[in-house]
């Protein structure tokens, strides 16, 4: 599968000069021998399997996004939000900064990791053209480090133990689509080091070419 | 590992690693030819960059403590809550767990994050011998925890945007959450500048 060359590798903590193996068996990891830094992990078909992992999150973010979160209610008050709402009210509060900081993390760059990997992905099997698959690369480098989807979730957990001690509270379809987008996003990023994502845009490059 | 020669890195043998695509190319080389990222052995001036970022963290990090992180408003009563009153109050509602959360993320975290920053800051100058695997793993862990101390943003977020029954119940955002996320992201971007890569270099020398 993988036609590159034996390749040289340079750790990325401690600059250490690797041999990277043509092929890494299924599950096991590569690090370096100096530092220790894990540089691949080996799956059998981690392209299959990271595209389906990655159009199931992104379905499970779209129903996020659409149906309602929490309903919260107390005195005959009944209050019900949706996820938009976690960043929509501190912008109206004019919070800016944290508005942006919140919509990002939990929702943005999850969302763009992922259709960018999933674009990677399908543009290695067949060229659609002059998709962008490097800059996508690029992007997703950055992105990864401020994409805070388990973080959320906890922070979720937590709002949710503080409040059920004041109201009645109901979770509702969008709640359960983000516990499990949550952690199969972890997941997800498990399974893409570098030199494999590397590898399909290499891939998607060349039918292109041809 | 025992190393019986000198080990052979990147920047020895004439090249350069390209830190989004890592892929390698000769050290003269300005951009990456696959990815075009600018390309140089080492992040250049990574300790002063870090170090000065962190600087402006633990200023900020005043603020974040000394303001309000929220304020509710309860039948007409306002309260304002800092990150440690809230944890405090907490602890008299016998919440332990979520006192736990709040101050592991929002007070354990960010601290230890600063302080091991120094510490990686203060051994990368340092002419002696240091243990540069320990220290790898230290900023492994500091690069790890980062993004956990924005939970407590959340659970602000979450609260702020549920309870807003008017009158009878609403919360509304301090100053101090602006604060807060502004040292979560500045400690976030000095780990990420720091060049572990430089701590090995110094073993290399001896
Ligand atoms: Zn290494
Ligand atoms: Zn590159």
């Amino acid at each position: 599968m993988n036609k590159a060359q034996p390749q040289l590798h340079a750790c990325l903590e401690c600059d250490l000069l690797i041999k990277m193996p043509d092929s890494i068996s299924h599950r096991t990891n590569v690090s370096c021998p100096r530092c220790n830094h894990s540089i691949a992990v080996g799956h059998n078909n981690a392209k299959q399997y990271v595209l389906a992992m990655s159009l199931t999150a992104l379905i499970l973010m779209f129903i996020a996004c659409t149906f309602s979160f929490i309903s919260f209610s107390s005195n005959e008050q009944i209050r019900t939000i949706n996820l938009l709402q976690t960043f929509t009210e501190l912008y109206l509060q004019e919070y800016y900064f944290v508005a942006v900081l919140v919509f990002s993390f939990i929702l943005l760059l999850p969302t763009l990791y992922l259709l960018s990997v999933c674009l990677i992905i399908l543009s290695s099997y067949r060229g659609f053209g002059p998709l962008p698959t490097v800059w996508l690369g690029k992007l997703m480098s950055h992105i990864l480090p401020w994409s805070m989807a388990e973080v959320f979730l906890i922070g979720v957990l937590v709002a949710l133990i503080k409040v059920t001690s004041m109201a009645d509270i109901s979770l509702e379809s969008s709640f359960w689509a983000y516990v499990i987008f949550a952690p199969l996003f972890t997941h997800i990023v498990s399974m893409i080091d570098n030199h494999r994502l590397w590898c399909w845009i290499e891939q998607a490059k060349e039918p292109s070419h041809a | 590992m025992l190393e019986s020669t000198k080990p052979i890195t990147a920047a020895k043998s004439g090249l350069v690693n390209c830190l989004v695509c890592h892929q390698l190319a000769p050290i003269a080389s300005t951009h990456c030819k696959r990815c075009s990222t600018a390309l140089s052995s080492r992040i250049k001036n990574s300790v002063q960059i870090s170090l000065s970022l962190l600087v402006t963290a633990v200023l900020l990090y005043i603020p974040a403590n000394i303001y309000p992180i929220m304020s509710t408003e309860l039948l007409g009563d306002t309260t304002e809550s800092t990150i440690i009153g809230g944890i405090i109050l907490f602890l008299e509602h016998e919440s332990y767990f979520i006192a736990a959360v709040i101050f592991i993320a929002s007070v354990i975290v960010p601290m230890a994050k600063m302080l091991a920053l120094a510490w990686l800051c203060y051994c990368a100058n340092r002419a002696d011998k240091i243990k540069q695997y320990e220290l790898t793993k230290l900023y492994r862990v500091t690069e790890f925890i980062g993004k956990w101390s924005m939970v407590d943003i959340f659970v602000v977020a979450i609260l702020v945007a549920l309870i807003q029954l008017g009158e009878l119940m609403s919360i509304k955002v301090g100053f101090a959450a602006t604060a807060f996320a502004g040292v979560v992201v500045i400690t976030m971007i000095s780990a990420h500048q720091f060049d572990t890569r430089f701590l090995w270099d110094k073993v290399d020398e001896e």
